[in-house]
C-alpha cells in the first residue's frame, strides 16, 4: 500500500499539467477528426486490457486462496455424495397401505401374524408366560421390539410398564396374554393399559386371555378378552383378526439434523423401539459421549472386549456408561455378540463401535464359555501389539473411573508376576462393607465383572488348554481352578469399578441379583488417585498386611459377631476379629460369617492367605484366620501354648444355621481372648 | 465545450486506469513471490509442473489427510525411487525451496499411499470430506482375514484400498492392517461386479494385485515439491520389500475340517511340543533375519502350516529351507551364538548341504539347502553311517509371506506343487511314522560321498 500513496500524490499533478499540453494539442487537431477517433479507440482498448487483466488477477488470487485454505468449499458432489448414502433408508410402503394383523392368546399358546407372516409364535410348554408385547412400525410394518413380560412373576410389571412408556407415540402396539398374566399386574400398570385405550387391560383376571392391537397415544384397533370362568380353569382362547391403517413414512419419522451422528441414531430408530429418549424427535439423548482426557492413560491403547448375548437392552445401557467413562478410547472397544442377533448388532452400531458375531457353538454354560474364548483370541488378534485386554459383559455399569482405575494399577500386572488379573469387582464390596474408593486388596478369587487379562497368561497357558465344547464348564470357574490360577492373586478396589445390573442370564434371576448383586456399592466419585498402588505388590503387600494386623484392634470375641454391636460405633479404626480354620481351604467358620454380614456367602471370594478385608461401621474390618496370630512379625502374638489352646477365634462351626444372637449361646462361638490380646488395646466407645 | 469534457474525461480515465494496471502488476508479482518464499522465484520459469493436475491432486489429498489427522504415508514405488535417489538432497530440502516438481510431476496414473488401520480415528467422515472436496473415491472392503482363524466369528467388513480421482489423476491409498507378528498386512483388491472397471486402469495399480505383507516401517517426515509427507524412513527396505511382498493365508477352513476329521492332540506332551516348537522358529526367524537370510518353512513344518495350521505334535523337529545361493559362513556361528549348538552338518556348500541344531527340549531345527537345475529345484540328504547320498526334488517354486503361530514366515507360494512332490496326493492323512530314506515321494538316491571326503561332508557333534 506504500506504493500507492505516490502514485495518488502524481496523479492530480499530471492531469493538471496534462491538461495544458491538451489545451496547445486541441488547437492543432481541431479537425484532424481521424486522429481524434483514433486516440479515443486506443483508449477504449486500453481500458477493456485493463479490464481483462483485472478479472484475470481476481481469478487467480481466488483460486490461490482457495487451495490455501483448508475448508472445503461445498461443491455437487457433495449432495451426490448424500443422496447415495440416504437411498437404504426405506421410503414409504408401496401401495398397500393396510397390514392384516392376527393376534391369538390362551393357555399354551399365543402366536401373532402380520400380513400372513407369523412374526411370534410361542407354544413351548413352561415358558414364555405372561404378556407378550410387539411393536410394529406404523409406516412399514416392521417388528420394531418383542418382548414378554412374566406379569406371574412380581416388578415384571413395572418392566412392562418401563417398556411401554419408552415405545414413541405412533407406534402399532400389540398385546397378548399366555397362561397368566394378571398375578402382578399391578395397579400402575393397569391405568397404563387403560391410557392405551384398552376396556379389558384394567380388568385383566386370574388366568383371562386377552389379545389387543392398537396405537400408541392413538385409537385402538381391535381387542378381544375372556374371562376365566373359574380358578382352577382359563379363558376361552381369542383370535383377533383386525386390520391395521399404515401411516406415511414422514410422520413415523423423526426430522433430525443432519449429521453423521443422526443418521446413525436414524438407521437406529426406524428399525428398533424401546429404548427411550435417544429416539426422541424433539430432543434427543446424545449418543456421542466427551468424557474428559485422561492424563497419562496408560490404558489408552489397550482393547477393550465386550462379551455379549442376546440382550441389546443389557448391552445399550452398558455402552453408554462405557462410553461416558473418563479414558475411554472407542476404537479400541469390540463388541463380542453371541450367536446372529439383529438388534444387539443395531445397538453397537448406533455408538459406531466395531461388533462381530460368532455363530453359537455347544450349549449354554459351555457356549459362553467357547463364547469367551474366541473373543478373547479375536480381540488379541485384532490388537496384535495389546499386551492386556480389558474384558467387559454387557450387563455391567461403568465407573466414571474405570479406566482412571486401571491406568493407575496395570503397571503391576506387567511387573508382578504373581498377579492373575487386575479386575474393578469387588465380591464383598457391599453398600455396608466398602468405604474407601482409593484403597486396593489382593485377593485369591478371581472376581472378573471388568477385569484385565495378560496377553501372555491367555497366550500361553489359558488359551492352549481352554475347556473344550463338551465339557460343560463355566469359563469363570475353570479360570478359579488351581491348575489355571497357580497361586496367582488378583487386584480388586474396596468399592467396585463396576455394576452389575443384569437381571435375566443363564445364572441368573430375580432373587439372586436382589439377594447378592443390588446392593453392591458402586464408585461415582470421578478421578480417585489411588492410595500406595506399589503396596500392592507381592512382598510389600505381606509387610502392609501384618502392619494393619499388627496395628489392629482385637474385637471382643465374646460378642455375637453377627450382632451390630459386634464392631464399636467409632469411625477410622482398624479392627480384627479371628477365625478358626483347620486347613487352609477350610471356610465353614467364614460362610457362617459372610452368611450373617449379608455379603457374598455362595462361595468363598476375597481372601488374601485367610485374610478378609472389610469395612463395618466406617472401621476397617479385619477377619484372619487364628494361625497368623502366631507369626513372628506380628507384635501382639502369644506364643502358642502359652495360654488357651484356642487362642482367640470366633469359631462358628457349631450352629448351623444363623447366628444366635447375643453372647453366652450355649455353643462354643465364642471364646475369650487371651489377656494379652484382648486388653492390648482398651475399647473404644461405650 | 462538451465535447472537450468528453475527451478530458477520457484521457483522464485511461490515466488512472494506466496507472491502476501498473500497481496491479507490481502486486501481483509481490503475491506470487511472497507465496513461493521469500527472495525466491523471481520469475515464472523456475515452477516447472507445478500446476499438473498430478501435483495438484496429492497436494489437495495432503491438505486433505493432514486436516483430518490421518497419518497417510507415501508408497509409490515410482517416487520412492526418485526420492531413494536423492536421498540426501530430499532430507536437507526445507519447505518450500524446491524449484522444480521433480517428484510428484512425473507422469504417472497413480501416486500410491498407506495407511494404518487403527491409527484412522474418523474413517466415516474423512470419507464424506474427501467427496466434499471433489475427490471420486472407491471403497474397497472385505471381511477381516484375522478374524478367519477362529471358529465361526463374523465381523464387519473392514476397508482395503481406497481409490479417489481427481481431475483425472488418482491417489491409490492402501490400507495396512496391523496382523500377529509384528507385521502390517493389506489386501487382494478385488473387483466385484458392480465397480465401474473403467474408473482407473486397476491393472496398472502398484498394490492389491495380491495381498501383501511388509515390516512395520518407520516414518519420517520430508519435504518433496513442496508438500510436506511422511514417507519409510528406509526407503531402499521398502522398495526391496514391493517385489516379495505376496501374502497367502493360512488355510483354516480346510484346517477346522482336518481336524474334525482327526481330532487335535492336546495332550501336556503335545501342548510341550508346540510351544517349543513355535520358540525354536522364533529364535531361528531371529537369528535369520539378523543375519539377512531368506528362508521358507518346509517338509513337516510345512505339511503343519498347510494342513492344520499349526505345529504337527509329533513332527518332533522344526524344518526350514534356505537358497544355496543365500548361504553365509557366519549361519552356523550366528546360531550358535543364538544358544542353538550344531548337532550335524551333512554335505557341503556346493552339494547337498543340511544343517541341523540342537533346541530346547530335544526339539532339533533342520535347515535344507536348496538347489536350482533349469527345471527343478532339489536338496540333498545324506546317510551318516553309509555315507549315501539322497536328492529331493522340487517343481521350481517362488516364496511368498504368511502367518505361522504369530509369525510372519516364507512358504512357497506354490505350496500345494510343493507339498505334493514331498508327501504325495495322500498329505492329508497323517502319518505318524516317517522314514526319511523312503518315505518321501520325492527322494532318489544320489550315489555316495567318496570315503575321502566323509571328514567333511559328514560331521557329527
Amino acid at each position: 500500500m506504500d506504493d500507492w500513496k505516490p502514485s495518488a500524490l502524481i496523479k492530480p499533478f499530471g492531469a493538471r499539467k496534462k491538461r495544458s499540453w491538451y489545451l496547445t494539442w486541441k488547437y492543432k487537431l481541431t479537425n484532424q477528426r481521424a486522429l481524434r477517433r483514433f486516440c479515443q479507440t486506443g483508449a477504449v482498448l486500453f481500458l477493456l486490457v485493463t479490464v481483462i487483466v483485472n478479472i484475470k488477477l481476481i481469478l487467480d488470487t481466488r483460486r490461490a486462496i482457495s487451495e490455501a485454505n483448508e475448508d472445503p468449499e461445498p461443491e455437487k458432489d457433495y449432495d451426490e455424495a448424500l443422496g447415495r448414502l440416504e437411498s437404504p433408508r426405506r421410503r414409504g410402503s408401496g401401495p398397500r397401505r393396510v397390514l392384516d394383523v392376527e393376534v391369538y392368546s390362551s393357555r399354551s399358546k399365543v402366536y401373532v401374524a402380520v400380513d400372513g407372516t407369523t412374526v411370534l409364535e410361542d407354544e413351548a410348554r413352561e415358558q414364555g408366560r405372561g404378556i407378550h408385547v410387539i411393536v410394529l412400525n406404523q409406516a412399514t410394518g416392521h417388528v420394531m421390539a418383542k418382548r414378554v413380560f412374566d406379569t406371574y412373576s412380581p416388578h415384571e410389571d413395572e418392566a412392562m410398564v418401563l417398556f411401554l412408556n419408552m415405545v414413541a407415540p405412533g407406534r402399532v402396539l400389540i398385546c397378548t396374554i399366555k397362561d397368566e398374566g394378571s398375578f402382578h399386574l399391578k395397579d400402575t400398570a393397569k391405568a397404563l393399559l387403560r391410557s392405551l385405550g384398552s376396556q379389558a387391560g384394567p380388568a385383566l383376571g386370574w388366568r383371562d386371555t386377552w389379545a389387543f392391537v392398537g396405537r400408541k397415544g392413538g385409537p385402538v384397533l381391535g381387542e378381544k378378552h375372556s374371562k376365566s370362568p373359574a380358578l382352577s380353569s382359563w379363558g376361552d382362547p381369542v383370535l383377533l383378526k383386525t386390520d391395521v391403517p399404515l401411516s406415511s413414512a414422514e410422520e413415523a419419522e423423526c426430522h433430525w439434523a443432519d449429521t453423521e451422528l443422526n443418521r446413525r441414531r436414524h438407521r437406529f430408530c426406524s428399525k428398533v423401539e424401546g429404548y427411550g429418549s435417544v429416539c426422541s424427535c424433539k430432543d434427543p439423548t446424545p449418543i456421542e459421549f466427551s468424557p474428559d482426557p485422561l492424563p497419562d492413560n496408560k490404558v489408552f491403547n489397550v482393547p477393550v472386549a465386550v462379551i455379549a448375548g442376546n440382550r441389546p437392552n443389557y448391552l445399550y445401557r452398558m455402552l453408554r456408561s462405557l462410553l461416558s467413562a473418563q479414558g475411554v478410547s472407542p476404537q479400541m472397544i469390540t463388541v463380542f455378540i453371541d450367536g446372529y442377533y439383529e438388534e444387539p448388532m443395531d445397538v453397537v452400531a448406533l455408538f459406531g463401535l466395531r461388533g462381530i458375531q460368532h455363530t453359537p457353538i455347544s450349549i449354554k454354560n459351555a457356549r459362553v464359555s467357547q463364547h469367551y474364548k474366541a473373543s478373547l483370541t479375536a480381540t488379541f488378534n485384532l490388537f496384535p501389539e495389546a499386551k492386556f485386554a480389558v474384558v467387559l459383559e454387557e450387563d455391567l455399569d461403568i465407573a466414571v473411573d474405570f479406566f482412571s482405575f486401571l491406568s493407575q494399577s496395570i503397571h503391576l500386572l506387567e511387573e508382578d508376576d504373581s498377579l492373575y488379573c487386575i479386575s474393578a469387582w469387588n465380591d464383598q464390596g457391599y453398600e455396608h462393607t466398602a468405604e474407601d474408593p482409593a484403597l486396593l486388596y489382593r485377593v485369591e478369587t478371581m472376581p472378573g465383572l471388568g477385569w484385565v487379562l495378560r496377553k501372555s497368561l491367555y497366550k500361553e497357558e489359558l488359551e492352549p488348554k481352554w475347556p473344550t465344547p463338551e465339557k460343560l464348564w463355566d469359563w469363570d470357574m475353570w479360570m478359579r481352578m488351581p491348575e489355571q490360577r497357580r497361586g496367582r492373586e488378583c487386584i480388586i478396589p474396596d468399592i467396585s469399578r463396576s455394576y452389575h445390573f443384569g437381571i435375566v442370564g443363564l445364572n441368573m434371576n430375580g432373587y439372586f441379583h436382589e439377594a447378592y448383586f443390588k446392593k453392591h456399592k458402586f464408585n461415582t466419585v470421578p478421578g480417585v488417585q489411588l492410595r500406595n498402588v506399589d503396596s500392592l505388590k507381592k512382598e510389600a503387600y505381606e509387610v502392609e498386611v501384618h502392619r494393619l494386623l499388627s496395628e489392629a484392634e482385637v474385637l471382643d470375641h465374646s460378642k455375637n459377631p453377627c450382632e451390630d454391636s459386634f464392631l464399636p460405633d467409632t469411625e477410622g479404626h482398624t479392627y480384627v476379629a479371628f477365625i478358626r480354620m483347620e486347613k487352609d481351604d477350610d471356610f465353614t467358620t467364614w460362610t457362617q460369617l459372610a452368611k450373617c454380614l449379608h455379603i457374598w456367602d455362595l462361595d468363598v471370594r476375597g481372601n488374601h492367605r485367610g485374610l478378609w478385608r472389610l469395612f463395618r461401621k466406617r472401621n476397617h474390618f479385619l477377619v484372619n484366620e487364628e494361625a497368623t496370630i502366631n507369626h513372628p512379625n506380628f507384635l501382639g502374638a502369644t506364643p502358642k501354648g502359652g495360654g488357651s489352646p484356642r487362642s482367640c477365634r470366633t469359631d462358628m462351626r457349631p450352629p448351623p444355621g444363623p447366628c444366635r444372637a447375643g453372647p453366652g449361646s450355649e455353643s462354643n462361638l465364642f471364646i475369650d481372648c487371651p489377656e494379652g490380646l484382648g486388653n492390648r488395646r482398651k475399647p473404644v466407645g461405650p | 465545450m462538451s465535447r472537450i469534457n468528453k475527451n478530458v474525461i477520457l484521457a483522464l480515465l485511461t490515466l488512472t486506469s494506466s496507472a491502476f494496471l501498473l500497481f496491479q502488476l507490481y502486486y501481483y508479482k509481490h503475491y506470487l513471490s511472497a507465496k513461493n518464499g521469500a527472495g525466491l522465484s523471481k520469475s515464472k520459469g523456475s515452477r516447472i509442473g507445478f500446476d499438473g493436475t498430478q501435483w495438484r491432486t496429492v497436494k489437495k489429498f495432503i491438505m486433505l489427510t493432514s486436516s483430518q489427522n490421518v497419518p497417510v504415508f507415501l508408497i509409490d514405488p515410482l517416487i520412492l525411487e526418485l526420492i531413494n535417489k536423492n536421498f540426501e538432497q530430499v532430507k536437507n530440502a526445507s519447505h518450500g525451496s524446491a524449484s522444480e516438481c521433480k517428484f510428484f510431476c512425473v507422469p504417472r496414473d497413480f501416486t500410491a499411499f498407506a495407511l494404518q488401520y487403527h491409527l484412522w480415528k474418523n474413517e466415516e467422515s474423512w470419507f464424506r470430506i474427501a467427496e466434499n472436496m471433489g475427490f471420486q473415491c472407491l471403497k474397497f472392503e472385505s471381511k477381516d482375514p484375522r478374524l478367519d482363524g477362529i471358529d465361526s466369528l463374523s465381523g464387519t467388513e473392514i476397508p482395503l484400498h481406497y481409490i479417489c480421482t481427481l481431475a483425472s489423476h488418482a491417489v491409490h491409498l492402501v490400507v495396512f492392517h496391523e496382523r500377529s507378528g509384528n507385521y502390517l498386512w493389506h489386501g487382494h483388491l478385488r473387483l466385484k461386479g458392480h465397480i465401474d472397471r473403467k474408473f482407473v486402469p486397476f491393472r496398472k495399480l502398484q498394490f492389491g494385485r495380491y495381498p501383501g505383507a511388509f515390516d512395520r516401517p518407520e516414518l519420517q517426515q520430508v519435504t518433496i515439491d513442496g508438500l510436506e509427507v511422511l514417507i519409510p524412513k528406509d526407503p531402499m527396505h521398502f522398495l526391496e520389500e514391493i517385489p516379495h511382498s505376496r501374502f497367502i493365508e493360512c488355510r483354516y477352513k480346510e484346517a477346522r475340517a482336518f481336524f474334525q476329521q482327526y481330532l487335535d492332540d492336546n495332550t501336556v506332551e503335545a501342548m510341550a511340543f508346540r510351544k517349543s516348537a513355535k520358540e525354536l522358529l522364533q529364535l531361528a526367524a531371529k537369528t535369520l533375519k539378523k543375519l539377512g537370510v531368506r528362508f521358507w518353512l518346509s517338509s513337516g513344518t510345512c505339511l503343519g502350516w498347510y494342513r492344520q495350521c499349526g505345529i504337527i505334535p509329533y513332527s518332533k523337529d522344526v524344518d526350514l529351507g534356505i537358497f544355496i545361493q543365500d548361504y553365509k559362513s557366519d549361519i552356523i556361528s550366528a546360531f550358535q551364538d543364538a544358544g542353538l549348538p550344531l548337532k550335524h552338518k551333512f554335505g557341503k556348500v556346493e552339494d547337498s548341504l543340511e544343517l541341523s541344531f540342537q533346541g530346547k527340549d530335544d526339539v532339533k531345527l533342520d535347515i535344507f539347502f536348496f538347489y536350482e537345475e533349469t527345471d527343478y529345484m532339489w536338496n540333498g540328504g545324506t546317510q551318516a553311517k553309509t555315507g549315501k547320498k539322497f536328492k529331493y526334488l522340487f517343481p521350481k517354486f517362488t516364496l511368498c509371506w504368511t502367518e505361522f503361530v504369530d509369525m510372519k514366515v516364507r512358504v512357497p507360494c506354490e505350496t500345494i506343487e510343493y507339498i505334493e512332490a514331498n508327501y504325495g496326493k495322500t498329505w492329508k492323512v497323517p502319518v505318524r511314522t516317517w522314514d526319511w530314506k523312503r518315505s518321501p515321494h520325492n527322494v532318489q538316491p544320489n550315489g555316495v560321498w567318496p570315503i575321502s571326503e566323509w571328514d567333511e561332508v559328514i560331521q557329527l557333534y
